[in-house]
């Protein structure tokens, strides 16, 4: 494996607010039926002609590209690829026979047979929803000449399920609102975007729940509105949000109790020596908080970053070589996380 | 929270409908989101009404005849029970019975995004064509924002400009 960061070990634009971008399009092949009717022989033949599509293409990109079966994965190296984003729960709980082409600088994925055919997802650190979009439509346009996506003058993109019709995109970025959430703003800001056509998730998408005040703020739209103009609200949105969350913090900052949490957290974060996931998304969820508001130091945001993408379950497990117990697991996170925060203070 | 249509139990979904472009949201109790089938995308749609003529007519409901997608062998009454459109070949064949329901979400049925071999986000050209500006058409107009700002001395200076350069695309 080669020393460059990879996305999620990044801080990008705005990166004290935004930690990443996604966006995904849902493709479908017109001669063969949606995943959810494919027989196993329907199955094989699409695999095939996605990969043929991007490895036969001229394309210098095909080069870049690796494609692994879930199969001749250990589930913890499933779970590792859910827990960077780059395949959904699903795809790696009902994996068996299907496959994923991921970029070696793991920014790209296309999953086959995933909900729709070809789900082409490209992730970024920080806020960077233009070029990710830009990256997205690329590669769409590449596998395109080949395999002549189901599309339809009236309705777009053809997809499985209703909801992804027209674009087939669905653009997201990861916020982190910690000071927008501690003043009880959030509940209030997530029903409001819901009139705006967005939609708020949990960190791993539909149904997961919301922890280290970490929210994923998505288009919901995808018919009757352009990619460009989807992107844009969402981008605008975005922008407002970080400005909201910029002064709140300001705001809170000043406050002897929010400085005394903050300083809690790092002293446990750095101290503990059994860690759990979610006390460790709720506590560096508040040395995040310090960092970006220059009260802590010693630790930049990329690095932050990189250490939250190692301490996710499946992917120490996947690190370590074999599967863990949940105490085993807590108390390699723990060594983790006290040895990245030993200078921060 | 208590469920808005029940009233009695607690409310733990929360619903969010666009209906003719129109959202609303509601807050329901899980067994009253089941029973309006908030959990599949073809809500609210019933086949009873079939079944009840066919009853009345003393038609056996087995002898109705169920349109199938050639592609895919889909009925429309299977991709109504699961919430999945069979293939892309279904949306032609049960194009009328969809198009209402695509409506219902969006509030509206027409795609204005990417279109095949195109690029999606290519920022579109500002609507007025590129104007070519000669040198003889930068002076007039320079020359009449002059007088219009009373700076007559420039005026002066760029008729007589105007005036050469008049002269010479005579003579050239």
């Amino acid at each position: 494996m080669d020393n460059e960061r990879r996305w999620y070990e990044k801080a990008g634009e705005a990166g004290d607010v935004v930690v990443s971008t996604r966006v995904r399009l849902a493709r479908n092949l017109r001669d063969i039926p949606f995943p959810s009717r494919m027989n196993a022989a329907q199955r094989a033949e699409s695999e095939r002609r996605v990969r043929d599509a991007l490895f036969q293409s001229n394309s210098p990109i095909a080069g870049d590209f690796d494609f692994l079966q879930i199969d001749a994965m250990s589930e913890q190296q499933a779970g590792s690829l859910v827990e960077k984003h780059l395949i959904s729960p699903q795809f790696a709980a009902h994996g068996k026979g299907r496959g994923v082409l991921i970029s070696k600088d793991e920014s790209i994925s296309i999953m086959v047979n995933e909900e729709d055919h070809v789900r082409i997802q490209v992730l970024r650190e920080g806020l960077a929803l233009c070029e990710t979009a830009e990256t997205a439509d690329r590669i769409d346009t590449l596998l395109n000449e080949s395999l002549h996506f189901a599309f339809d003058e009236e309705l777009g993109y053809l997809t499985q399920c209703p909801t992804n019709l027209g674009t087939g995109m669905r653009a997201s970025v990861m916020l982190h609102l910690p000071a927008l959430a501690e003043r009880g703003a959030l509940s209030r800001i997530v029903s409001n975007l819901s009139k705006l056509g967005l939609v708020t998730r949990g960190t791993y998408g539909e149904g997961t729940g919301i922890t280290g005040a970490m929210v994923q703020l998505s288009n919901q739209i995808t018919l009757g509105l352009s990619e460009t103009e989807a992107v844009e609200n969402l981008r605008n949105i975005a922008k407002q949000l970080v400005d909201a969350e910029r002064e709140s913090r300001a705001a809170l900052l000043g406050q002897i109790r929010v400085q005394d949490r903050i300083a809690r957290a790092l002293g446990v974060l750095q101290t503990a020596r059994l860690l759990s996931g979610e006390e460790f998304m709720r506590l560096s969820s508040e040395v995040r908080f310090g960092v970006t508001a220059g009260m802590l130091s010693g630790i930049d945001l990329a690095d932050l970053n990189a250490l939250t993408a190692s301490v996710q379950p499946a992917t120490l497990s996947a690190k370590a070589g074999k599967a863990l117990s949940a105490e085993e697991r807590d108390v390699l996170r723990a060594e983790t996380v006290r040895k990245a925060l030993r200078g921060v203070a | 929270m208590l469920c808005q249509h029940c009233g009695e139990r607690e409310a733990t979904t929360h619903i969010t409908s666009i209906v003719n472009g129109v959202m609303t949201e509601q807050d329901l109790c899980t067994a009253c989101a089941k029973e309006q089938e908030y959990t599949n995308f073809f809500q609210n749609m019933s086949f009873d009404l079939g079944d009840l003529f066919g009853g009345i007519l003393g038609a056996p409901k087995r002898e109705r005849q169920t349109v199938r997608c050639p592609e895919c062998g889909a009925s429309f009454e299977e991709i109504v029970q699961s919430g999945r459109i069979g293939c892309a070949n279904c949306y032609r064949v049960f194009h009328d019975r969809l198009i209402p329901q695509i409506r219902r979400i969006y509030g509206t049925s027409k795609h204005t995004g990417k279109r095949p071999g195109t690029s999606a986000l290519r920022i579109p050209e500002p609507a007025q064509p590129l104007k070519v500006i000669s040198p003889l058409e930068e002076k007039r107009a320079a020359m009449q924002k002059a007088i219009e700002t009373q700076d007559f001395e420039r005026a002066a200076v760029l008729r007589d400009e105007i005036r050469a350069l008049e002269e010479a695309e005579k003579h050239g």
